[in-house]
């Protein structure tokens, strides 16, 4: 999808850039190995761009002239319609999945017109209405408390603990990132893939883990509701 | 960003954090914040001092002898539209520095296989 998007692009001086948020690169390889990107595509086991970009899910992007400068912050980065969003919700379905298939129908789809945006930028650069100004892009990223700041060095010592093999210190310094940090769903999500994902898959995205957590991906969505999953793009 | 000792020279914070100790205080961008005694004359910090005026949670973990410092906080999550320096490696440990796309624009998209 984003090779694609780098390829109609790459002509206009846009380039794209991928920052995969695993803690194991060897996760994210298959779907590298997939997407055979000719752009940059980078890892980020450590979720440093959480903190230095305001990144708080997957997917989320940010826009960057050509001085090094943002023109946009962080927000969710769609660049087609929900999938989910399109599936007819029946009563044969299992309760919980048409709660979780209702809130994805709250998302404003903003996928189509995230995109468009994109290539107008290509094409227009700083004269694009979606480009901000440096005082603009600062007062539109998110808000961050102390909360949050904390937030990150929890997570950041909870990386450190995993990487000494003391994966009980990990969860209890993740468990405290997650509740200082609530709509951060990196951290939570990271933390959670690694209980809930089979001995040789992939990942796993319902991520049940309410032996460790006490929660779930859908408990988690549910309570946010889908209209706030993300930063969705004010275009 | 871990720390192993709260002995830091102001040269590896702004390297760590993008802040940068100039005469008025810790500056990033536009922004600087008064921080009076807390640059030592050997270039030197007093880390715990810098970190509670700019909002920086200084985590200690006693079991494994280290400091995590969270982000400046108590404003926005950008303190500046200025890109700091990111350098990340390829799935292959290659290391890249995002500073190699200037003149280019970059749409940078973070994803992840969970």
């Amino acid at each position: 999808m984003w090779q694609a998007l780098h390829e109609e692009l790459a002509p206009l001086g846009l380039s794209i850039v991928t920052v995969a948020l695993d803690l194991d690169p060897d996760k994210a390889r298959p779907w590298i190995d997939a997407a055979a990107p000719t752009h940059p595509s980078l890892i980020d086991s450590h979720h440093r761009i959480d903190e230095l970009l305001g990144i708080s899910n997957v997917p989320m992007a940010v826009w960057i002239d050509e001085s090094g400068t943002l023109v946009r912050p962080a927000e969710g980065a769609s660049i087609q319609p929900s999938p989910f969003a399109a599936i007819e919700i029946n009563d044969e379905m299992p309760e919980r999945l048409q709660a979780v298939l209702r809130e994805f129908k709250q998302m404003p789809q903003t996928g189509e017109s995230y995109r468009a945006a994109i290539v107008d930028w290509a094409r227009h650069g700083a004269e694009s209405r979606f480009a901000m100004s440096p005082d603009e892009v600062i007062a539109a990223s998110q808000p961050r408390s102390a909360d949050h700041s904390r937030a990150a060095a929890c997570f950041e010592l909870g990386i450190h603990a995993e990487s000494l093999g003391d994966h009980p210190a990990a969860i209890a310094w993740w468990k405290q990132a997650h509740a200082l940090f609530p709509e951060n769903w990196t951290y939570k999500r990271q933390a959670w893939t690694l209980e809930s994902t089979p001995e040789g898959a992939d990942s796993d995205k319902a991520q049940e883990v309410q032996d460790t957590y006490g929660t779930s991906w859908s408990d988690e969505f549910l309570a946010t509701g889908g209209a706030n999953y993300t930063v969705f793009p004010d275009l | 960003m871990l720390l192993t000792t709260l002995d830091i020279t102001a040269d590896a914070f702004e390297a760590a954090t993008g802040w940068n100790a100039k005469p008025e205080g810790m500056c990033k961008g536009d922004a600087c914040v008064p921080v009076p005694g807390a640059i030592g004359a050997d270039g030197t910090l007093e880390l715990t001092a810098v970190a509670d005026l700019l909002g920086m949670a200084l985590v200690a973990d006693d079991h494994a002898g280290v400091w995590a410092l969270g982000p400046e906080s108590g404003g926005r999550a950008l303190t500046t539209a200025i890109v700091p320096d990111i350098e990340l490696p390829d799935v292959d440990g290659n290391p890249f520095n995002l500073s190699a796309m200037h003149g280019r624009k970059v749409l940078l998209v973070a994803w992840a296989s969970w």
